[in-house]
């Protein structure tokens, strides 16, 4: 079997103060336009007009990518803790009130 | 029947960005006279008069800089030379002097003519020649990145032949809701790189359900574990950033990053399936770029079937509408499996509204409200519902390959 040999890239091929591309800028245009929809809470505080290099941009990139899920996973724990509320209450069952602790 | 078929359990796109056919893989021709690539004959003229020719001089980085134009109207250029006739035909003899705007430069502008040679690009090219290269594989639209990807997850871009933003027009799903949506359901995941880097499909996919998202990371631990969904849509890392664990470059191909980092990525994801003999008998991986990148293409993108859509003449910046009846600059593109006999070369059409097509029929049977362009887009890998056409099929071997190459990633 033959075993082809990959050459890696070179250390001068990482760049992160390149001048952002027209592509990262259309992907941050993307970002911004999700970035309306969410809660004020979960909005990045980077002016993305002063962006001029890559990573700059990957930082806001970043973000806004994380911020995205974090808003889903929370908005889906409030869902399943008021669905769980909802049970509770047609089921005629109450939530065991926590024990004090004893001091 | 078919074995290659019948064991086929996963379909795997990785999406490289912005390299034409003969950039990349037009040195073949020398070593296969069936590969569609450079020759001699094919030129363009620069703004002075004089003859440009391809030549194998491309560079890994520092060369395409500027990024070539590869918007609506600068494609146009690149493959009808100026001709804004009507009844023209694509000449291919524009592409000088598209990049000529860029920088007033004759010597620079040349550079769009270079193509790499094999053994620059020891993997693609490997893969090209040890499975199937497609001849004719080209962009959805003659255009931008945006409007090419949203081909390859919704079968359209909507009328869209630019970076903006767009809404998905029901009745039309994408990839992802009509497999996880269908009964019995199917499985499937976008892997971009990291949350870095993240998709290129941010307003309708990662905002709506992130849920869809994996990393590259998972992408290869699901490989290890045989966890891989059926379809798999893996996005390449489109920036240089660091993480705590380090440097992560820019491995897209994307001009001005480096191609070795994109060969490295084809590398890892071909030997991370390879690796596991349950994955490699059940998987298909097709490596395909999105446009071409403004970069030479001698092949006339061919008329095809027009979309339900039309982009306005303001909003293609020709002065002409689009009908998207035609196709973007030809691109790489390569399928690979160990039930692919070594040195197949297609010669069907394709773009990328083959990909959702390939995969709603192969594991929906066609169930789905798809749009014009994708109904009439040819699939790369056959239904396996009924009798398969062995023409057709490229899967065809009775029995797996022991001879497919490894990399040392």
């Amino acid at each position: 079997m033959t075993i082809i040999h990959v050459p890696k890239p070179s250390k001068k091929a990482m760049n992160p103060h390149r001048p952002v591309s027209g592509l990262l800028l259309a992907q941050i245009q993307h970002l911004q336009h999700a970035e309306r929809r969410l809660p004020l809470a979960y909005r990045s505080k980077i002016y993305t007009h002063a962006i001029q290099t890559e990573g700059e941009a990957a930082r806001y990139i970043r973000e806004v990518t994380e911020a995205i899920h974090l808003a889903h996973s929370d908005a889906a724990r409030q869902r399943t803790k008021s669905a769980s509320h909802t049970n509770e209450r047609k089921s005629g069952k109450r939530a065991k009130p926590k024990k004090r602790r004893e001091s | 029947m078919s074995a290659g078929l019948d064991n086929l359990k996963h379909i795997v796109v990785l999406m490289m960005e912005n390299r034409s056919f003969d950039h990349m893989l037009g040195s073949l021709k020398a070593v296969n006279s069936r590969i569609d690539g450079v020759s001699d004959t094919w030129n363009n003229l620069d703004t002075t008069g004089g003859e440009v020719k391809p030549q194998p001089l491309a560079d890994f980085q520092g060369q395409l800089n500027p990024d070539p134009d590869h918007h609506f109207p600068a494609v146009d250029l690149q493959i009808f030379g100026g001709d804004k006739s009507p009844g023209r035909s694509p000449n291919m003899q524009g592409f000088v002097k598209s990049y000529f705007n860029q920088r007033r430069d004759v010597a620079h502008s040349q550079k769009i003519m270079y193509y790499f040679k094999k053994d620059d690009l020891p993997v693609l090219t490997t893969l090209a020649l040890e499975f199937a290269v497609f001849n004719r594989w080209f962009a959805s639209i003659p255009g931008p990145t945006i409007c090419n990807r949203a081909f390859a997850h919704y079968g359209t871009s909507f009328g869209r032949v630019d970076m903006n933003p767009f809404d998905i027009i029901e009745p039309i799903k994408s990839i992802y809701a009509r497999l996880i949506n269908a009964t019995p359901k199917h499985t499937a995941k976008v892997y971009y790189y990291d949350t870095t880097s993240s998709t290129m499909e941010v307003v309708n996919l990662l905002q709506n359900q992130p849920e869809l998202f994996g990393t590259y990371k998972q992408f290869l631990s699901a490989c290890d574990q045989g966890g891989l969904p059926e379809y798999s849509f893996v996005e390449p890392n489109y920036n240089d950033h660091e993480t705590d664990a380090g440097e992560e470059v820019a491995n897209d191909q994307h001009p001005d990053h480096d191609v070795q980092a994109g060969e490295f990525l084809i590398a890892e994801v071909y030997m991370r399936i390879k690796r596991n003999p349950a994955l490699w008998r059940s998987t298909a991986l097709l490596v395909v770029y999105d446009e071409h990148g403004g970069i030479f293409d001698h092949v006339p993108p061919p008329a095809c079937t027009a979309d339900q859509f039309t982009a306005s003449a303001n909003s293609t910046g020709t002065g002409m509408e689009f009908k998207f009846d035609r196709l973007g600059v030809r691109v790489p593109a390569v399928l690979i499996s160990p039930w692919i006999p070594k040195n197949t070369v297609v010669d069907r059409v394709f773009d990328h509204a083959s990909i959702p097509a390939t995969i709603t029929k192969f594991f929906l049977n066609g169930d789905a409200k798809q749009s014009p362009r994708e109904i009439h887009a040819d699939v790369f890998i056959e239904p396996n519902t009924g009798p398969v056409d062995p023409q057709r099929n490229l899967l065809s071997l009775d029995t797996m390959r022991s001879d497919c190459p490894e990399f040392d990633v």
